[in-house]
């Protein structure tokens, strides 16, 4: 009954929240949309906009040097997670069966393990360096910890159910990766999609305003 | 403060949760009737069937060498029918390691809970003095935690793997301790080189500040303080610490060696190397374990103040004149002790004023 409601209705009304609420709260930041720049621009604003969507991944030097250990461990969590939410053969399969209809060629099970190890140690490294540190404790909220967590329980409750042998494993996992769907939008999460637009935001302004940012 | 000191609770939670969960555990086998042991060996006795081909296996044997044989399959110990050593392993397992590990644990434990209802816990014999010295940074404590978190998830699953089946089985039955032991082995595999990460970050961290120093034996033969109440002088780390750092980086590198050889066969070990793995894997790991129940212990409930060093990264200076008090007496020569009022204001409790004293560029110099 309960294994059920999980593998059905709960999937279902969770990524209905998650499609739905993200695409809301897009719809929010659009439709609150920009002052008119009444200024000559000095440079292109989307040229601007979509140079600084890339030039962001790489740190400034200082930036790179002060906060190495974050620096580092948002990479190795963010490229761990990435990999092994679209790469990893079990989610390939779900995504074919419940999502696009299609699958794709699945990383080798070696390289699913170490994404999978390196998003944890990230994951631990991010969440303990923020807990730790007396600015980032400050800055965090609840909401911050809860999203983390969540995030945390999920891969390990996938970690703990690779054996493939135990259906209750699987729904544990499930059952959490839908509480995680329904949180999505109304956390800090939503950076997985926002980053685009404060990015795009700040580099066209500045590039409007003739600053190299 | 007091604020940042509550919010922190929950870190010292931490070890405490582990240890009570160990405790539970162990306390649960030695509490296990040795009866229950028995019976369960009894049902699993096997039907008395003469095996018409008993002879052939026993020639194939061989008894206490290993047979090996010429086959065309290709691998590490395709050629060998039986390896007689596996009985042995099996034997140690089951008859040696599991119950004197569980001696060890349950021992360990017991000295501490005596050791608690004795001395109680350490307090400063001094108030505190309301100046500070900086004792960790922000680097070196999230890598503490780190190994801390993934210390005790290995250890604890280790622990279910090890004493599961005569702990938790009886208790949950089959159908739940299945689903928890293939969790725990398949979360022990995963996190287990995450570990090897923890340990390199540690040792480069923190080597410099073990290597053993002069005073360092005085301080272990005078029991280190902890019988009798004279204070032993001791640097940055004492012998009790850095003994364990070793411990940490030789015994726990061993482990995961040897956990690494279990988890990929694919180096070309055969069965005797994976068997003799699983033991120093084994042993290793209990001795581990023993030693960080009793850090666990003297780092949070066992001593007042030593938490905080690893939360907040101060110390107070009476704490460390009475507990490092070269060290204490190096940083006061250097005008290093920081005020409470100093250190609130770096941790965030009011608000930022530029003539703060930078922390870090203290420790730095230090």
């Amino acid at each position: 009954m309960i294994a059920q409601f999980i593998d059905g209705p709960l999937w279902y009304f969770s990524s209905i929240v998650f499609v739905l609420g993200v695409l809301y709260r897009i719809f929010l930041i659009i439709k609150a949309g920009v002052k008119p720049d009444l200024a000559v621009p000095r440079q292109n604003g989307t040229f601007g906009a979509v140079r600084t969507m890339f030039s962001r991944f790489v740190p400034r030097r200082d930036i790179a040097k002060r906060g190495r250990l974050q620096v580092v461990a948002g990479y190795m969590f963010h490229l761990g997670l990435f990999v092994l939410l679209f790469f990893a053969k079990p989610h390939v399969d779900f995504f074919a069966e419940r999502v696009t209809g299609v699958g794709w060629t699945p990383v080798p099970y070696w390289v699913f393990i170490v994404s999978a190890e390196l998003a944890f140690a990230g994951l631990l490294l991010l969440w303990l360096y923020r807990l730790m540190h007396p600015v980032t404790r400050l800055l965090s909220s609840t909401g911050d910890h809860v999203g983390t967590g969540l995030v945390f329980l999920v891969m390990l409750s996938g970690c703990l159910a690779l054996a493939h042998s135990f259906e209750a494993l699987r729904l544990t996992h499930l059952l959490l990766a839908e509480m995680l769907l329904i949180y999505f939008p109304f956390s800090n999460l939503m950076h997985a999609f926002t980053f685009i637009f404060s990015r795009g935001f700040t580099g066209a302004l500045m590039a409007r305003k003739g600053i190299n940012a | 403060m007091r604020s940042n000191s509550l919010s922190y609770s929950w870190i010292a939670a931490l070890p405490l949760m582990g240890l009570l969960s160990v405790l539970i555990l162990v306390l649960a086998f030695l509490l296990l009737p040795a009866s229950a042991i028995a019976d369960e060996q009894k049902t699993a006795t096997p039907i008395q069937i003469p095996n018409p081909a008993a002879d052939l296996w026993r020639e194939v044997r061989q008894r206490d060498v290993v047979g090996v044989g010429t086959t065309q399959a290709a691998g590490v110990d395709a050629g060998t029918l039986i390896n007689p050593y596996g009985s042995n392993w099996t034997q140690f397992r089951m008859q040696m390691l599991i119950p004197y590990g569980g001696y060890l644990l349950g021992g360990m434990l017991l000295l501490l809970l005596v050791f608690y209802l004795v001395r109680g816990r350490i307090r400063m014999e001094e108030a505190p003095s309301g100046k500070k010295l900086f004792r960790y940074t922000v680097y070196e404590r999230t890598i503490h935690w780190f190994q801390a978190s993934l210390f005790l998830f290995l250890a604890v699953t280790g622990l279910i793997m090890l004493f599961g089946r005569s702990l938790i089985l009886p208790v949950t039955g089959p159908e739940v301790f299945s689903v928890l032991a293939s969790a725990s082995k398949e979360g022990h595999n995963l996190f287990g080189p995450v570990f090897l990460l923890a340990l390199l970050l540690m040792f480069i961290q923190f080597v410099r500040r073990n290597i053993y120093e002069r005073g360092d034996l005085t301080w272990l033969l005078r029991g280190g303080g902890i019988i009798g109440k004279t204070h032993l002088p001791s640097n940055f780390f004492n012998m009790g610490e850095k003994t364990l750092f070793w411990m940490l980086i030789l015994i726990g590198g061993a482990i995961v060696a040897s956990g690494l050889l279990l988890v990929f066969p694919v180096f070309g070990q055969g069965r005797v190397i994976m068997e003799l793995s699983h033991v120093a894997h084994g042993i290793g790991a209990l001795v581990m374990i023993t030693a960080v129940l009793g850090h666990i212990y003297i780092g949070s409930i066992g001593m007042e103040g030593a938490v905080e060093n690893m939360t907040t990264g101060y110390c107070d200076l009476t704490w460390a004149k009475e507990h490092h008090s070269n060290w204490a007496e190096r940083c006061e020569q250097h005008g290093e002790v920081l005020s409470d009022e100093q250190v609130a204001r770096s941790q965030g409790s009011h608000r930022y004023q530029a003539d703060d004293v930078d922390a870090e560029t203290v420790r730095e110099t230090n």
